[in-house]
């Protein structure tokens, strides 16, 4: 590294550090006025759907500490159970929707095929699923499948846009160099691929997040957080019931920004951004 | 190294027409020679080099490599392009050693050709930078070393320093020449710019616009490095200069004719 490059990326990292300020002020910013909002309507309005965030904070707090009345379980072991579903519907998801989604985009033949019978299931809403699901799968599988139909679409959505984005020049490069279909697929197509793996990964994760309540409306094999949600607000618990929501938008943000995360570091350490 | 091509026919299908490419081309291209293809955009000469690459089908004629048909793309000939298509995933080193590792050469012999030709393009230093690290220049040092690391019996060059500004381009001219004169390399190169022939060729070929066909061809003969402002360079440069201007109002007056007509 020369000076100049040298001065460049330390005059970068300044603006970066500056930029990374202004997110954290103006985020905060939001999330404090959006609470004094709901405190003040909450307050004003006085209806019982609607608790303060007092309430809901400690609603919250005790969920962890005591096991629901309803369910017999804490939230640890809610978000335990909601977790390990998750992270089974997710990873059938990714096995299933990677390799489809690489095939799909690289052959044209293979791509006609399948895509009708995608576009068909596409638009179905996982939740129509669910009782099917519940009755010939049982209450562990179940409600894993219903997550993986809401993570798989997207992905796989994502994959084959991937695909099709590779640089044609890159390819023509490959075979210049003696690289024959399979060596293509393996050499290029897959590697420049990744980076649209991984949004498709952050992607799916929030939908994954989204279809949690469906997939667990009817189960609560070992608890979970959706179910918490469900039934804490069909019996009026409304404060315990944001709480729960509470907890589905931590877990959100945490695995959607790990998973972003390791999406920018991965394209970086590729030289892809 | 012989590069012999024969009634060349190339058409695109176009609605319901078809737009021929080029026309009944025929070029014989010797052993270390540097040939380079001169014509107006649109004139099909990059058709002609994917052709030879194998990267695009003909429709008619022959084109053979040491008397083999090229019936696709094939190690035999490297190809260097104008978009640099660099793997921005790999390294200088891992984007020479590209070919080497289709070819399923080890690892330790691989490491020891990339660097030779690290070293002949004058890479040396960044040999473990990714592509977005380096300048343009410097990009197109990686797709000739790449290119060749594969011997390749004849390098392809299509419009190779198109995309850089005046003076990298003018830089890497001279570099090329030096690049061209150590490893005895043949070399077809496309280019739109006279100034950009007449300083590297040994051989201009000048084609007419669509259909492309040969119009003429000149020898040059001169020692090189080349003067470009030598009265000789001049004189050359506006003589091309004027044939490809004629092919140009050719093909505009054509083209206002044809649509006229419909």
């Amino acid at each position: 590294m020369n000076a100049q490059t040298k001065g460049f990326s330390a005059w970068l990292k300044i603006t970066k550090n500056r930029d990374r300020l202004q997110t954290f002020v103006f985020g905060l910013i939001a999330v404090v006025v959006f609470i004094a909002v709901w405190a003040l309507a909450a307050d004003f309005l006085d209806i019982v759907y609607l608790p303060g965030p007092l309430q809901v904070f400690d609603a919250f707090i005790t969920s962890f500490s005591q096991p629901d009345p309803s369910m017999g379980t804490t939230m640890w072991q809610n978000i335990w159970a909601s977790l390990q579903r998750f992270l089974y519907g997710f990873l059938i998801a990714f096995i299933v929707a990677v390799p489809l989604g690489l095939v799909m985009g690289f052959s044209r033949k293979i791509e006609l095929l399948t895509k009708p019978i995608v576009e068909i299931f596409r638009p179905i809403p996982p939740i129509a699923w669910v009782s099917l699901f519940l009755i010939a799968l049982g209450l562990f599988w179940g409600p894993i499948v219903v997550i993986f139909i809401g993570v798989f679409f997207p992905l796989l959505s994502n994959i084959i846009f991937g695909v099709k984005s590779v640089d044609r020049y890159l390819i023509d490069a490959a075979k210049t160099l003696g690289a024959k279909r399979l060596q293509v697929f393996i050499k290029v197509i897959f590697p420049a691929t990744v980076p649209y793996i991984m949004t498709g990964i952050t992607i799916g994760l929030g939908i994954g997040w989204m279809c949690i309540v469906a997939a667990e409306m009817v189960s609560v094999f070992g608890g979970g957080v959706g179910y918490y949600i469900y039934i804490n607000g069909q019996i009026g618990r409304f404060a315990s019931m944001y709480g729960g929501m509470v907890v589905i938008a931590i877990l959100g943000i945490i695995t959607v920004g790990l998973s972003r995360f390791a999406e920018n570091r991965l394209s970086k350490q590729m030289g892809m951004k | 190294m012989t590069l012999v091509i024969k009634g060349l026919n190339k058409t695109f299908p176009k609605e319901r027409d078809k737009l021929t490419a080029i026309q009944d081309f025929n070029l014989e291209v010797k052993d270390e020679e540097f040939v380079c293809v001169l014509g107006p955009s649109g004139c099909g000469k990059t058709t002609l080099l994917r052709i030879i690459a194998g990267l695009e089908t003909k429709t008619d004629g022959s084109i053979q490599l040491d008397g083999k048909e090229i019936i696709g793309p094939g190690s035999d000939r490297g190809m260097v392009f104008q978009e640099f298509a660099l793997f921005p995933w790999r390294s200088t080193r891992k984007n020479i050693e590209f070919g080497l590792e289709i070819r399923k050469i080890s690892a330790k012999e691989r490491e020891k050709i990339a660097q030779k030709y690290i070293d002949l393009v004058g890479l040396r230093g960044f040999e473990n930078s990714h592509p977005y690290e380096l300048s343009g220049g410097m990009k197109q040092r990686v797709g000739i070393a790449r290119a060749l690391a594969n011997e390749p019996k004849v390098l392809l060059m299509d419009e190779p320093f198109g995309a850089l500004d005046a003076q990298t381009r003018n830089l890497m001219q001279k570099e090329l020449l030096r690049i061209w004169k150590e490893t005895k390399k043949t070399v077809i190169f496309i280019t739109h710019s006279v100034d950009e022939a007449c300083y590297l060729a040994d051989r201009i070929v000048v084609m007419t616009s669509r259909p492309g066909t040969i119009k003429e061809i000149f020898d040059i003969e001169w020692e090189r490095p080349r003067d470009r402002a030598s009265v000789e360079f001049a004189t050359l440069r506006k003589k091309i200069l004027a044939e490809l201007e004629r092919e140009v109002d050719r093909f505009s007056t054509e083209i206002a004719s044809s649509s006229s007509g419909d």
